[in-house]
């Protein structure tokens, strides 16, 4: 028996297969795109690529992330707080506190024995997600994935007062041309960053340990300044992007034996992985 | 992004119809009050202050501030914002306000005072006079000033002082707030006699006093009803059905009935278990101003077994209290209005809790009404029903483990709302719900 978690994120796809004693057997991501349908099926393919498996050998099929509803070959859709919460708790079984920072929010979850029990979220504004990274990045002309280690070279932080993430390119812009140095500005940013999620995480109350997951966990600079901004030490998994996928495929084993040992048969989907259609 | 129309999972009350039709019947009456040379005034949701006193006086009263939510749920909001949006008011103060001045400015400096003709439920008409309060909301004044400003005619500011629990409990602070009160209401009431040239009836204003304080107790005790499980009655009937209490839309005698016809369906489905949505598996208590342009979003909840079955003290009626024995109608009158916003200080005190017009009602009504999570609506436009949130989310924690999910919005402009996004979040706090349900039951709750 075989079991996959694809999590569809605003920028990233994710997908994770597993057996039934939880061995991970494929952990695949690829950038979501705009047509995220079509993703989906091709990250599928090549996490069964290399775990030598055919769609037809998967019992069950969890997905989770903002593009969920979309994914047609998934058994069942679960919320992407909920999947993060086990998959972090997976990884780190003490876990009381993780932090998500993806491209388009921020979520901050409390875990007691993998069970999500609260959760508060930044979802209207760019400034305290991914996002925001990616946007000046680009204003920089810099790889996003170099900000962090950039920021490390830092020898002051220059403070970025706009909390708007339009404003604040225009801020870091005219910081340039002032002849401030780029990794002092980009500690500030990421200082800034921090401390909104922080602002956040301190609404929620903080247990140790604290996780820190999602794309922009992997960013050194940010680890740094969450560190300071928290006051606490802070776990990173070494695949700090794929705790959501990993939830999924746990929650679809676990649907898939809960119902084995009841006798129940579970619906699922037809398991076709071509390119879906405007109707499928 | 307004929510689609979806199906309509919950079971309205047949008797909310004629009292939610309470709120254009008092439109059309000050268009018509208007039209036959009789005065009509906009009024500030007062808390019973000074709606009696100009019911006595046969003056037609529309409300600025209810009006504001009839634009948001009709769609007419929008073209109002862009017009106080254009006039250079800042876009963060309340979304009533500037739904109401952007609909002044049209009104007075495009049509020469007549009602714009796409205005929803007929328009609120040019006023006599303007009657501001002071209660729970400290932006009212400035905003009837600046309507005032368009409109040209007075306007009148009704002091609605809010003392904090421990100072409400100074010797004698209660008796000098009723004088207070009553000194004030006699100025009002001069100050409406010279208005309208004629002088007060006051037997007239004692039977309205004693309509305004029976209305509010049977409008009470149907709510009282709602601890029912299932809950009988959902919040969107207390929204819909609340005006002719909390404003006195319409005729009270006529109200008094329809509340009466509300409480008897709502005790019919107590005994017969009918619940307000088909499935109850949650209740929930709702803070504070709901989304009034996607009401179908908690259809949408309620498919999933949510059920609403309390909400903002701010709407609802002040505990009953014996007023028989006071035998001046402006003392009743204020004392009324003072239990609404100090009926709760005694237990607030009790328990240690701040915000006895706030923040406590929502602990007691969690634990009455037994409810397993409170959804909070932080209001981007507005501080007085904002502010306390954090406050309520923590005391319901920490003293009865009931958690709350808190979804920013506002009351009029659909675009700080994304209901797509606020759903997303319901399954999750399900799970949230359920923990905390296991947690109350070890901590000894019996709910």
């Amino acid at each position: 028996m075989y079991f996959a978690g694809v999590d569809i994120g605003s920028t990233m796809t994710k997908v994770v297969l597993m057996d039934k004693s939880s061995n991970l057997l494929s952990a695949i991501k690829g950038p979501t795109g705009p047509e995220y349908r079509q993703l989906a099926n091709e990250v599928m393919r090549q996490a069964l690529e290399q775990a030598s498996l055919q769609i037809d050998n998967i019992s069950y099929i969890v997905a989770t992330g903002y593009g969920r509803l979309n994914v047609p070959f998934a058994d069942r859709q679960i919320t992407e707080l909920s999947c993060h919460a086990r998959g972090v708790s997976s990884l780190f079984p003490n876990v009381r506190t993780a932090i998500d920072i993806g491209g388009q929010d921020a979520k901050c979850m409390k875990i007691n024995n993998g069970r999500l029990i609260s959760f508060v979220m930044n979802d209207k504004c760019a400034a305290g997600t991914g996002r925001f990274l990616e946007v000046t990045a680009a204003t920089l002309g810099i790889r996003l994935e170099d900000m962090g280690d950039i920021s490390l070279r830092a020898t002051k932080k220059i403070p970025i007062s706009s909390l708007c993430t339009i404003f604040a390119q225009q801020e870091v812009v005219a910081l340039l041309s002032r002849g401030e140095k780029l990794e002092n500005i980009l500690a500030g940013l990421h200082d800034a960053l921090a401390s909104r999620i922080a602002a956040l995480a301190r609404r929620l109350g903080i247990e140790p340990d604290l996780v820190l997951t999602g794309g922009v966990a992997k960013n050194t600079g940010i680890v740094r300044a969450m560190k300071e901004s928290l006051g606490c030490e802070i776990l990173v998994p070494e695949e700090p992007l794929l705790t959501g996928a990993l939830g999924a495929a746990i929650l679809a084993k676990e649907t898939y034996m809960k119902a084995v040992a009841v006798g129940e048969a579970l619906p699922t989907k037809s398991r076709r992985l071509e390119k879906p259609t405007f109707f499928s | 992004m307004v929510v689609e129309k979806a199906t309509k999972t919950i079971n309205r009350l047949e008797s909310m119809h004629p009292l939610r039709a309470k709120v254009n019947e008092t439109y059309l009456k000050s268009v018509e009050a208007i039209q036959a040379g009789k005065p009509a005034v906009w009024g500030m949701l007062n808390f019973y202050y000074g709606d009696p006193i100009l019911k006595a006086m046969d003056i037609e009263v529309v409300y600025p501030e209810n009006y504001g939510a009839i634009a948001a749920a009709t769609g007419a909001a929008q073209q109002y914002l862009d017009r106080a949006d254009a006039e250079g008011f800042p876009t963060h103060l309340c979304g009533y306000s500037l739904t109401t001045l952007g609909y002044a400015s049209r009104m007075m400096k495009e049509l020469k005072g007549q009602i714009p003709p796409e205005a929803p439920i007929g328009g609120m008409p040019k006023p006599l006079f303007l009657m501001s309060s002071a209660a729970i909301c400290d932006a009212r004044y400035k905003w009837f000033q600046a309507l005032g400003r368009y409109m040209d005619v007075p306007v009148w500011p009704l002091e609605a002082p809010i003392p904090g629990i421990k100072e409400f409990f100074i010797e004698g602070y209660y008796d000098r707030m009723v004088k207070l009160g009553v000194k004030h209401l006699r100025d009002f009431v001069a100050f409406v006699e010279g208005m309208v040239g004629k002088k007060m009836d006051w037997d007239k204003l004692d039977k309205t006093a004693d309509l305004m304080i029976e209305v509010n107790r049977v409008w009470h005790e149907v709510n009282e009803l709602r601890k029912a499980r299932p809950c009988p009655m959902h919040s969107r009937d207390f929204w819909s059905a609340m005006p002719a209490a909390l404003f006195l839309a319409g005729d009270l005698e006529d109200s008094l009935r329809l509340y009466q016809d509300m409480y008897k369906e709502v005790k019919d489905r107590v005994n017969s278990h009918v619940g307000a949505i088909p499935d109850e598996k949650y209740r929930l208590v709702f803070a504070e101003l709901p989304p009034w342009h996607s009401l179908a979003f908690f259809d949408k909840l309620a498919e999933r077994g949510w059920n609403f079955v309390i909400e903002s003290v701010g709407y609802h009626p002040p505990i009953p209290m014996d007023l028989s024995k006071v035998s001046d109608p402006l003392e009743r009158i204020t004392k009324f209005s003072l239990q609404f916003l100090v009926g709760y200080y005694e237990d607030a005190r009790k328990q240690n809790v701040l915000g006895g017009t706030t923040a406590y009602p929502y602990l007691k009504y969690a634990r009455e009404w037994k409810c397993d999570g409170a959804l909070l609506h932080p209001l981007i436009s507005c501080r007085s029903a904002s502010t306390h949130l954090p406050y309520v989310s923590d005391m319901l924690m920490e003293k009865l483990k009931v958690p709350s999910l808190s979804i920013e919005g506002d009351i009029v402009d659909l675009r700080l709302f994304n209901p797509e996004d606020a759903l997303a979040k319901a399954e999750p706090f399900e799970e949230t719900m359920e923990h905390y349900r296991k947690m109350r039951k070890q901590a000894g709750f019996n709910w």
